[in-house]
């Protein structure tokens, strides 16, 4: 783990998965690296700072002294501490975050700002009386909320939750790298978010080795031997009884609270049924399922094939902890993989689609040869089996995006400010708007440029600059049939509409235009923005405007009682 | 073959915020028939004397002549059935009139109580999710005096505000199953009279009324319901879990880690001053957003009533929102038959006071009856039983009556309100429809 991270870190630990899951009756800890910091009583950094307060009770928690969060200071402490203790709470969050945090900014090789203008994400470990959790852009933070277990014995803390703290800072990473993406579109978009924090929630438990070792010793109990035997280490047998049972420990309290994700992924079995023609399947959380059971499906089917070209013992076991390094290793690779992708997906109406072309993408730019795992062959076939195939938009046989189809003009811009300004890359949209496809008459802005430097695992470095272009064009609803789009049905003339496009450039570390990912505004040649419309007018978008409650936290709450979707077409 | 009734008069009492109405069907040969559709109320109507609905029982039991054939409990909220109360209440002199049947809808079931260990004829899949309305009405309670609590303390300007509207939420939903008027209701229910109804199933009353048809359009079954969307066990014990962590916190000063040492407001970071005033607000939004679920989710147990004889077709909807008429209005086998009937309707009795999910709109659609021209002799009638200007937010467009349904109603119907055409000290509205 810490080879992939920056060289000053320290090392802290935490709660592997959740206080459930535990080996020889303790709870399975973790020393995870998290990047050094001088650390303030919150514990406060230059990015994170947690902040104590119960806003059920009204309390607030009096922080440790400076000297005493320095280091690892619950390195020794046993399971009493861990759960007793609001510092360590406060510890375990902080460094779950940080972790988070320094993984995306060692995947996309630059620095990640949050999804508002503020440098520091809050977090409440103990923020409410209430089982839920989730992240606020508005507050600026994320909370956890805490919860007496089902036998009423205990208090169950979310803020231990490996997963779900993952998750929650997920969340505020992707909001502040795609603006947009929190916006009603598509089921597709509504399902993006969650499905993508689950899929660099679970990775990041799987990427820790104690984590693997307790879904070996679920797929293959009663050996505890340095060796497992090979009839165990099948997919089969690792989803049914590795993942199934991890998610039968994990917390059974939670499963009403999370969805029971991991339950449910492994659970789905594949066919394009869910995706292309169920209609249960368009809720954005059951959605989302749907792609995070095509990335565990890939995961596990690596781990098998990397685990069955390792040595034999006695012809019929293969070597226990080279299994578990090979699943952390897989896991952590293809987290690193999952978030790089982001940088090579469109700004706004991400499709399941999309995705799959920029991690394909991505990846083959950094590791042009995938030979030792085969993930991107693996990643296709599996998207393929539950019905998501590649972009259109890319080359027939490998799903990875196009290079631009024509030449661009580079007279007037100047490299070295392409790297880092607006106002630099929006003059090279400008002169090359045809061919990017660029509306005249739309509100256009030239949302971040992004200077990255990635390091591939062997060494190759990669430079880029990634800019985020978006187009905004305000039309009437009896407007819409000149530029080809369908008015849905019974919706009044005199409505006013927005429609949303954009790309977003990769350059090379020469300023070439490498790729052009993009969303055209007005085309021809797709349907998409009269299925935009239609979705929103049958969701009741433009019936009324929606509530003021925090978008995560009604999610997430929607999701724990089963609340149907909102009729809002039916509303006065 | 038995006469129809040649007459209906429909009595719509001045019930403050809650509904109570009263259905006469005449009959030239034999007797004639009385049915009680909900009693309830949330606050005493303006200027009416304290005995107001005593008053209103003894008119319900001298207009039947001390015999009711037929009493209809929508659901299970107060401004629903608050008037059985026999302790409080003048639920005794309803009782007194010894209805022939009880008619609520199928999660009011005994066999379904909290504490059923079986339940023949009852899936235990239903038991379950009777079982999490009981968890759902501890979680009301739990949630009021929560921001009850933080309101009090004046920690946030904005928490009074939420603080009333839950309390208004979780006062209609407080009635659990130990309480007077649901007894009371079981007491009636005894001896073959209870009938808890479901969407396409038997209406009760089965020779009740001769030459009425009467149909239940709702509120569906848990199979019927899981037609439209998937509910799973876990949401069900997702309602007991938010019980008992509201009833944690309701010791209000219990801590969480009582040996950890805390700070008081003088001596709180200011740097954390912004985010701790954020999460006050946000506390009380959530609350909100848990109650009002659990509204919605009890609104939808609504028994939903179709009664036809003659020319005229009247509809009693309780507070049933759009959840509750998805099945029968798309799914169900007779859909197409019900959107037919639904056309015909000359009397609505508004869904769940006026508000704003209380008339799906594609439900209104169907009224063929509606009218612009209000010299129309078949216009349609509606009865809206409602009190403005105490419920819900202008702002947030969530004001009991809602304006533009209301707006809708006026202009397209005969509508009776109860707010505005029952004088003060008259205790109640009707009408006599031929049929």
């Amino acid at each position: 783990m810490s080879k992939h991270l920056p060289s000053r870190t320290v090392e802290r630990t935490v709660i592997a998965q959740d206080p459930s899951v535990c080996a020889d009756g303790k709870i399975i800890r973790a020393r995870v690296a998290v990047p050094a910091e001088a650390l303030v009583p919150g514990p406060r950094g230059c990015r994170v700072y947690v902040i104590d307060y119960d806003a059920s009770t009204d309390t607030y928690y009096r922080p440790l002294e400076e000297s005493k969060i320095q280091g690892d200071p619950y390195g020794d402490a046993d399971d009493d501490r861990l759960i007793g203790e609001p510092a360590f709470h406060c510890l375990n969050v902080y460094a779950l975050v940080m972790r988070a945090l320094a993984r995306f900014e060692f995947a996309l090789g630059r620095r990640v700002s949050w999804g508002f203008y503020g440098h520091h994400l809050q977090v409440a470990p103990h923020a409410f009386a209430d089982a839920n959790a989730f992240y606020s852009e508005g507050d600026h933070g994320l909370f956890f909320g805490y919860f007496p277990s089902l036998d009423g014995k205990r208090t169950v803390h979310l803020c231990l939750s490996h997963d779900v703290v993952v998750h929650e800072t997920t969340h505020a990473l992707l909001d502040g790298l795609r603006d947009r993406y929190t916006d009603p579109s598509s089921p597709d978009q509504a399902a993006f978010h969650e499905g993508f924090a689950d899929v660099v929630a679970l990775l990041s438990v799987f990427s820790l080795e104690g984590v693997v070792e307790r879904v070996i010793d679920l797929a293959s109990p009663g050996d505890k031997a340095n060796r497992i035997a090979t009839k165990d280490v099948t997919v089969k047998r690792l989803r049914e009884s590795g993942l199934l049972g991890l998610a039968e420990e994990m917390g059974q309290e939670i499963a009403s609270i999370r969805g029971d994700v991991l339950r449910r992924s492994a659970g789905l079995p594949a066919s394009p049924k869910w995706y292309r023609s169920d209609p249960t399947f368009i809720e954005s959380h059951r959605r989302g399922e749907i792609f995070v059971a095509a990335i565990m499906n890939a995961f596990l089917e690596v781990w098998v094939h990397r685990a069955e070209g390792l040595g034999r013992i006695d012809q019929r076991y293969l070597p226990r902890g080279r299994v578990v390094e090979e699943g952390a290793e897989i896991a952590d690779r293809l987290l690193t993989m999952s978030v790089r992708a982001l940088d090579y997906t469109p700004p706004v109406d991400i499709q399941f689609g999309d995705y799959l072309s920029a991690l394909l993408t991505a990846d083959a730019e950094l590791v042009p040869n995938d030979a030792k795992y085969n993930l991107r062959e693996h990643l296709r076939r599996s998207f393929r089996a539950y019905g998501i195939e590649p972009c259109a938009a890319t080359k027939p046989n490998d799903g990875m995006w196009l290079p631009p189809e024509s030449a661009m003009d580079y007279d007037a811009v100047h490299f070295e400010s392409l790297q880092r300004d607006p106002d630099e890359v929006f003059r090279f949209v400008w002169e090359n708007r045809k061919v990017l496809g660029v509306h005249e008459e739309a509100y256009n802005r030239v949302v971040s440029v992004r200077p990255c430097v990635r390091v591939g695992v062997d060494g190759f470095v990669l430079r880029e600059t990634v800019a985020e272009f978006v187009q905004v064009l305000e039309l009437g609803a009896d407007e819409l049939a000149k530029h080809g789009i369908r008015k849905p049905k019974g919706m009044r003339s005199d409505t006013r509409v927005r429609l949303y496009g954009g790309n977003v450039l990769v350059f090379d570390e020469y300023g070439r235009l490498k790729f052009d990912v993009h969303k055209r505004l007005l085309s021809s040649e797709e349907d998409r923005q009269s299925k935009r419309l239609e979705y929103l007018w049958n969701t009741g978008h433009f019936h009324r405007k929606p509530s003021g409650y925090r978008r995560f936290a009604e999610m997430h709450h929607q999701r724990a009682f089963g609340a149907p979707i909102r009729h809002r077409q039916e509303e006065w | 073959m038995a006469k129809k009734p040649h007459q209906i008069k429909v009595r719509a009492y001045q019930a403050d915020f809650g509904d109570c109405f009263l259905l006469t069907f005449y009959y030239k040969s034999g007797r004639d028939r009385h049915v009680l559709i909900d009693f309830g109320w949330m606050d005493e109507p303006e200027g009416a004397s304290d005995d107001h609905f005593k008053q209103v029982a003894r008119s319900i039991r001298d207009e039947c002549s001390g015999k009711l054939d037929a009493v209809v409990v929508t659901h299970r909220h107060l401004d629903h059935l608050r008037g059985f109360d026999t302790k409080k209440g003048p639920g005794k002199i309803i009782a007194g009139c010894k209805p022939t049947r009880v008619i609520q809808p199928w999660t009011e079931h005994p066999k379904a109580r909290a504490d059923a260990k079986s339940a023949p004829g009852i899936s235990m899949r239903a038991v379950s999710f009777v079982q999490s309305l009981t968890g759902m009405e501890r979680v009301a309670e739990t949630a009021v005096a929560e921001a009850q609590r933080l309101a009090a303390r004046a920690l946030s300007p904005g928490l009074r505000g939420v603080a009333e509207e839950l309390e208004y939420l979780g006062k209609i939903s407080k009635y659990s199953s130990k309480k007077s008027p649901v007894e009371n209701l079981m007491r009636m229910s005894r001896k073959g009279r209870g009938r808890y109804v479901h969407c396409g199933g038997k209406s009760g009353f089965e020779w009740i009324l001769p030459a009425v048809k009467v149909h239940v359009l709702g509120p569906p079954t848990l199979e019927q319901s899981c037609a439209i969307r998937t509910q799973t066990r876990e949401h069900e014990d997702y309602w007991h879990l938010q019980a008992r962590t509201g009833e944690r916190a309701m010791g209000g000063a219990a801590k969480l880690f009582p040996g950890a040492a805390t700070l008081s407001d003088a001596r709180r970071p200011k740097s954390a001053g912004w985010f701790v005033r954020r999460m006050r607000g946000l506390r009380g939004e959530q609350l909100l957003g848990i109650v009002r679920e659990l509204d919605r989710q009890m609104n939808n147990t609504s028994v939903i009533l179709l009664f036809e004889v003659g020319k005229q077709s009247l509809l009693f909807a309780g507070d049933a929102q759009i959840e509750n008429w998805l099945y029968v209005l798309h799914k169900a086998g007779h859909s197409s038959k019900v959107r037919k009937r639904l056309k015909s309707v000359t009397v609505y009795k508004v869904g769940h006071h006026g508000s704003l999910n209380g008339t799906p709109k594609s439900v209104w659609r169907l009224f063929e009856r509606r009218s612009a021209d209000a010299t129309e002799p078949n216009r349609l009638r509606t009865l809206l039983s409602t009190e403005e200007g105490h419920h819900g937010n202008e702002h947030r467009q969530t004001e009991l009556p809602r304006r533009t349904l209301v707006r809708a109603l006026s202009t397209r119907s005969n509508l009776m309100r109860t707010d505005k055409h029952i004088p003060p000290g008259q205790l109640f509205w009707s009408e006599v429809l031929d049929t």
